[in-house]
């Protein structure tokens, strides 16, 4: 039974640009986070985001839904677009580690969180100094992340961030499934021990 | 099993994906081991802290601009298509042109092509003198010879040495002879 993007995309390749424009407005999220948090760069995010969705767009025709699922063929161009994009961007080390984590003030979850500051609610966990902390958090896990090696922070985003599971992952970096479960268990090693001041 | 072994199951164990004989072995050291269940603890927390990251969401022109990049490359394609269609056009138009130009232009290559098949089949000029004769007095029977002769004839001429003069056939020798005789008779003569 084929899933609803490639019923999408089957649709789309029929001639029905609507089915497209669904497709985008069901991954644009998850593409964007996926994106900023990989590349550690929210600007830039939403440029690889677009420019993903035109190679789909461009390549559309040539899409089987037989052969790979909508999904891991679209974190496939993704990944492989950030991967150039850091390539170009060679070793200036760019990390906008502030520019991701202000952004997150754009998500749900810190939405609230801050709307609830502002109406200095009773829960502690929204005080000031907590939220503060989380912050903190969020940062130092951020700067982690960005500081791990390509290899180990893509199946990392992917897994724990994205939600993929193993077998996704192996599709999207054309890996085997044991190179993909030791990869995620040494990026969470890794993580583990640079975390260590806070956690 | 050893705390190194223990880690590197961290996630299957976490994930609850480990398989029976393993999980045994894993948790018979886990329990023995205060610095691997420490390791784990924090393995576990760092674990959880990645997974409540914020989602970050697309900016609210993501769509719009997404269209409108869309339209551009669209475009884009589409002028790159008209040029090519055009360029292939122009050249079915040749094969649309009156059927007498065509034909008009087809009979020419013909005609072109048989005339130059037709010297190719001819057979060439039927030899008057004899053989020897021949060898003897054209200079364009032994080419190789000849041109052999021309890059001695440079050597020399490189070395500043006097060219020396190559061996005439009997004819133009006798030939030679005879005008060198009359001059010198002439002016003898005078």
């Amino acid at each position: 039974m084929p899933d609803l993007d490639d019923e999408l995309m089957e649709r789309y390749q029929k001639g029905d640009e609507n089915a497209f424009t669904l497709l985008v407005r069901r991954h644009q999220q998850p593409l964007v986070n996926f994106i900023a948090r990989f590349i550690n760069d929210r600007d830039s995010a939403e440029d690889l985001a677009q420019e993903t969705f035109i190679r789909i767009f461009k390549a559309a025709h040539r899409y089987k839904s037989e052969g790979a699922h909508f999904k891991t063929w679209m974190y496939h161009i993704a990944s492989n677009l950030c991967k150039n994009e850091l390539r170009n961007r060679g070793r200036r080390d760019r990390y906008r580690v502030d520019n991701v984590v202000n952004s997150g003030n754009d998500s749900d979850g810190d939405a609230e969180q801050i709307d609830l500051i502002g109406n200095a609610p009773a829960n502690p966990a929204y005080q000031p100094e907590v939220a503060l902390e989380r912050k903190e958090l969020q940062n130092a896990i951020q700067k982690a992340i960005s500081e791990l090696p390509e290899q180990y922070r893509l199946p990392l985003v992917l897994r724990d961030l994205q939600g993929l599971s193993y077998d996704e992952i192996s599709e999207v970096l054309e890996l085997r499934d044991g190179t993909t479960k030791s990869r995620i268990n040494r990026a969470r090693l890794m993580l583990k021990e640079k975390l260590k001041p806070f956690i | 099993m050893n705390c190194l072994q223990v880690e590197k199951h961290f996630s299957a164990y976490f994930e609850d994906t480990l398989d029976y004989q393993t999980l045994q072995t894993f948790e018979g050291h886990f329990a023995e081991c205060e610095t691997c269940q420490a390791e784990y603890t924090r393995f576990q927390e760092s674990v959880k802290a990645v997974q409540q990251l914020p989602q970050i969401e697309p900016s609210p022109y993501f769509i719009p601009a997404l269209q409108q990049r869309l339209t551009t490359e669209e475009r884009e394609t589409r002028s790159i298509k008209d040029v090519l269609t055009t360029q292939w056009q122009q050249l079915l138009d040749v094969f649309r042109r009156p059927k007498w130009a065509f034909s008009g232009v087809f009979a020419l290559i013909l005609a072109a092509a048989g005339t130059y098949f037709y010297q190719d089949l001819r057979p060439g000029p039927v030899a008057t003198t004899p053989l020897t004769k021949q060898v003897a007095t054209s200079p364009e029977v032994f080419p190789v010879q000849q041109s052999r002769r021309v890059a001695a004839d440079r050597n020399q001429l490189l070395r500043g040495s006097v060219i020396s003069t190559p061996t005439q056939p009997m004819q133009q020798r006798y030939m030679l002879k005879q005008v060198s005789y009359t001059t010198t008779s002439t002016s003898g003569g005078l």
